[in-house]
C-alpha cells in the first residue's frame, strides 16, 4: 500500500498521529536533533541527518520503574508497576536504527524468557522508517553499508517514508503498518507514478556510500576469539579511552542494564536503568573481586560482545553501523577501525 | 505469565549463625503463598535472587535440597566492603519473622543425570559449600541414594570455627554411604580431626577417576591448587565441574552483566565443566 501527503501538510499528519496515542518524532534541541514525545505538531522536523540518541528508548527507556514500595515500621508495602504501554508511533527512524530493533528483539524476545517490559511497548508501537536523503553524503562516521544496510532499507520498519520534492511517500511494509496507513484519512492514495517515484528513490538510496569493509559474521566472530589474548593490541586500540560509557548510551543495540532501589524517606522505586560494560564496577563482585578492572578489558568486552559473542549466541552482529559511538566519543575511538585492524592481525 | 523481575514474598523462619566470626548465616525461608512454593521447583546448584526492597537484590546459591520440602535455605556471607554488601548486610540484620522476596529458581543445576551411576567426589572450601550441601542432601535422600555410586566429600576451612553446617557434617560422618574428609588449615585445642589444605587432602584421599566426577567449589586459590591434583589423578576436564561467580543483576540472561564469551553465567551457568570453561575467554 502506498500513500502520500504534501510536504506542507506534515503538521496535519502529525496531528492525526498524535490523536492515535503518544508520537515520538525528531525535534531540534539546543545542541542536537533527538526523538521526543510530540506535544506541538510544529516541533517535528524532517531536515536532519540522524538523532544524537538512538530510538531504543521507546522500548527500553533509560530508566523504568518495576516496583513501587513504601517502607513501614512493621512491613513494607509494595506493588508491581503494571505494564500498560499505550499504542504509539515513532516517526522518522533511519534504516540502520530500524534494523537495530530486530537485533534487540533476538535478545529480549527470541531467547530464554520474554522480557515483559520490552515486549509490551514493542508490540504496541508502529515504526515509520525514513530513508536517508540520497542527495546528501553519508556522515564520515557511518558504516551501515558494512553491516549490509542501505540508506533506504525497509527492514525493521512497519511503514517506510521517502521524501520527494513536494511529497512524503509512505509504503506499508508490515500488516501493522498497512493498518495504520488505512486509518490515516489525512493521507491520499498514491498513484502509479508515485509508486515508480518511490521505487526510484529507494533504488537511489542504494547508491549512498558509507565506509565499507567486507565482513562475514562468523569470520569476524572467530577472528576476535583469536585476538582476545593479544593484550598489546587491545591496550593500544583503547589507550585513549576514558571509560565514560557514552558509546554505549547512544548505541541502538546496547542493552545492558542495572536494577537498583531508590528510596526517598519511606517511599521508593525499584527500577532498571541503562548500565554499561565500560563502567569500572560493572563486574565488581560483593567479595571485592573484579574480573575486568582495566579499561582495555572492558572495551574488549564491548567489541567482542557485539562482533563475536552475539554472533555465536544470536546469529548476527549486534551493530548497525549508525556511527553514533564514533561521533560521540570524546577521544575519537572508532569501533570500525578496531574491527578493521583486528581483521588484519 | 509470571513477570520474572517481580519477587515472590517469603518469611524468614529460622536463622543459624554458621561460624564463629558471625559473618555467615543460613536463612530458612517459607513462601507466603502456597502457589509460589509449588512453582518453585529447583535442583541442587541453582540460585535465586534474594530481595529486600529499599536495599536491592543479591544472587545466592540455594543451600537446601528439593528433598527438604516446605522451605528453602540460603547461606549468606555479609560482604560489607565500602561499595558493596548492602543487601547481604541488610539480610544479616533480619530477625525471624521478617518478610523479604525471592526470585527464582535461576540458572542451571549440578547435572544430576550426568552424575547418576557415577562415583561423586565433592570438594568444597570455606563458605562456598552451600550448593554442595544441597547436592549432598539430595544424593543421600533414600529415594535418590541408589542412583549414585560412591560419594566422598573433602571439605575444608581455615579453622574449625569456620566450618559451616557442623551438625550435618557430624551426622554424615556417622553414615556408611558417604565418606567424609573434613579438614582445617589449622586446628585448635579441641580439634581432633584432620589438618591440612584441601588440595593436599584430595591427594591423600586419591579418588579414582574411573567412572567418577568431581564437583569443586571454593575460593579461587583453593580451586587453582586443587585442579592439578585431579588432573594428576587422571580426571578428564569434562568430569571436573564447578560453579562460577560473576556479578549478576537480572538473573534471567537479559541485563548483560554476567556475560562471558557467548554465555550468560546466570542462565547458561553457574555450573560449568572445566572443558566448557576452556572454550570461554579468560574474562571471569
Amino acid at each position: 500500500m502506498l500513500k502520500k501527503i504534501a510536504l506542507e501538510k506534515l503538521g496535519d499528519l502529525v496531528s492525526a498521529l498524535m490523536e492515535k496515542g503518544p508520537l515520538y518524532a525528531p525535534v531540534k534541541g539546543e545542541k542536537a536533533v533527538d526523538f521526543q514525545e510530540i506535544t506541538n505538531p510544529a516541533d517535528v522536523i524532517l531536515d536532519f541527518y540522524n538523532t544524537a540518541m538512538s530510538p531504543k528508548f521507546a522500548f527500553f527507556p533509560q530508566s523504568e520503574d518495576l516496583i513501587r514500595y513504601r517502607l513501614g515500621k512493621e512491613a513494607t508495602e509494595s506493588e508491581a508497576v503494571s505494564l500498560d504501554a499505550k499504542p504509539s508511533v515513532i516517526l522518522g527512524v533511519r534504516p540502520c536504527d530500524a534494523k537495530s530493533f530486530e537485533i534487540m528483539d533476538r535478545h529480549f524476545l527470541g531467547a530464554g524468557i520474554i522480557d515483559p517490559y520490552w515486549n509490551d511497548k514493542r508490540e504496541k508501537t508502529t515504526i515509520i522508517g525514513y530513508a536517508f536523503d540520497p542527495s546528501t553524503a553519508a556522515d564520515p562516521a557511518d558504516f551501515y553499508n558494512t553491516l549490509g544496510i542501505s540508506a533506504s532499507d525497509t527492514a525493521g520498519s512497519d511503514i517506510f517514508m521517502i521524501r520527494t520534492d513536494k511529497h512524503l511517500l509512505f509504503k506499508g511494509i508490515t500488516e501493522k503498518g498497512d493498518r495504520l496507513l488505512k486509518e490515516l484519512s489525512v493521507l491520499e492514495a498514491g498513484s502509479k507514478t508515485d509508486e515508480k517515484t518511490f521505487e526510484d528513490k529507494a533504488k537511489k538510496g542504494g547508491e549512498v556510500k558509507t565506509r565499507f569493509m567486507e565482513i562475514q559474521d562468523k569470520a569476524v566472530a572467530g577472528k576476535l576469539v583469536q585476538v582476545f589474548n593479544n593484550k598489546e593490541f587491545w591496550e593500544k586500540a583503547t589507550a585513549a579511552c576514558i571509560s565514560c560509557g557514552a558509546c554505549t548510551f547512544v548505541c541502538p543495540t546496547c542493552y545492558c542494564f542495572d536494577i537498583s532501589d531508590e528510596t526517598l524517606f519511606r517511599d521508593g522505586v525499584r527500577k532498571r536503568f541503562w548500565d554499561a560494560c565500560m563502567f569500572t564496577d560493572f563486574t565488581l563482585e560483593a567479595s571485592g573481586h573484579n574480573p575486568r578492572p582495566r579499561i582495555f578489558q572492558r572495551y574488549r568486552q564491548k567489541v567482542c560482545h557485539k562482533y563475536s559473542y552475539h554472533v555465536d549466541k544470536y546469529g548476527c552482529i549486534s551493530c548497525v553501523g549508525c556511527g553514533r559511538c564514533t561521533r560521540s566519543c570524546p577521544v575519537n575511538i572508532d569501533i570500525y577501525s578496531i574491527i578493521e585492524s583486528a581483521s588484519k592481525l | 505469565m509470571q513477570n520474572p523481575y517481580i519477587p515472590m514474598p517469603v518469611e524468614v523462619t529460622k536463622i543459624v549463625t554458621e561460624v564463629e566470626t558471625n559473618d555467615i548465616k543460613t536463612f530458612r525461608l517459607n513462601f507466603v503463598n502456597k502457589e509460589d512454593e509449588e512453582n518453585f521447583k529447583y535442583l541442587p546448584g541453582q540460585f535465586a535472587e534474594l530481595s529486600i526492597l529499599g536495599k536491592g537484590e543479591s544472587p545466592i546459591g540455594i543451600a537446601s535440597s528439593p528433598t527438604q520440602p516446605g522451605y528453602i535455605e540460603f547461606t549468606v556471607q555479609r560482604a560489607g566492603t565500602l561499595v558493596t554488601g548492602i543487601v547481604t548486610t541488610a539480610l544479616h540484620d533480619l530477625d525471624v519473622g521478617a518478610r523479604i522476596g525471592v526470585r527464582g529458581p535461576l540458572g542451571n543445576s549440578w547435572p544430576i543425570e550426568f552424575l547418576e551411576g557415577k562415583n561423586v567426589v565433592v570438594v568444597g572450601g570455606g563458605f562456598a559449600f552451600t550448593t554442595l550441601r544441597s547436592l549432598i542432601h539430595y544424593m543421600l535422600h533414600k529415594d535418590n541414594r541408589p542412583r549414585f555410586g560412591d560419594i566422598s566429600v573433602v571439605y575444608g576451612a581455615r579453622t574449625p570455627g569456620l566450618l559451616c553446617y557442623k551438625e550435618e557434617l557430624a551426622a554424615w560422618e556417622k553414615r556408611k554411604d558417604i565418606k567424609m574428609h573434613v579438614t582445617v588449615d589449622k586446628g585448635d585445642a579441641n580439634w581432633k580431626g584432620r589438618e591440612g589444605f584441601v588440595p593436599t587432602v584430595c591427594k591423600e584421599v586419591g579418588p579414582s577417576p574411573e567412572n567418577a566426577v568431581t564437583v569443586i567449589c571454593g575460593p579461587p586459590i583453593m580451586i587453582r591448587f586443587t585442579l592439578p591434583v585431579f588432573f594428576e589423578l587422571g580426571f578428564a576436564k569434562e568430569n571436573i565441574l564447578t560453579s562460577l561467580e560473576m556479578r549478576m543483576k537480572c538473573g534471567v540472561g537479559k541485563c548483560g552483566r554476567c556475560n562471558v564469551g557467548h554465555k550468560y553465567v546466570c542462565k547458561d551457568g553457574p555450573v560449568f565443566s572445566f572443558a566448557e570453561l576452556d572454550k570461554l575467554p579468560r574474562d571471569f
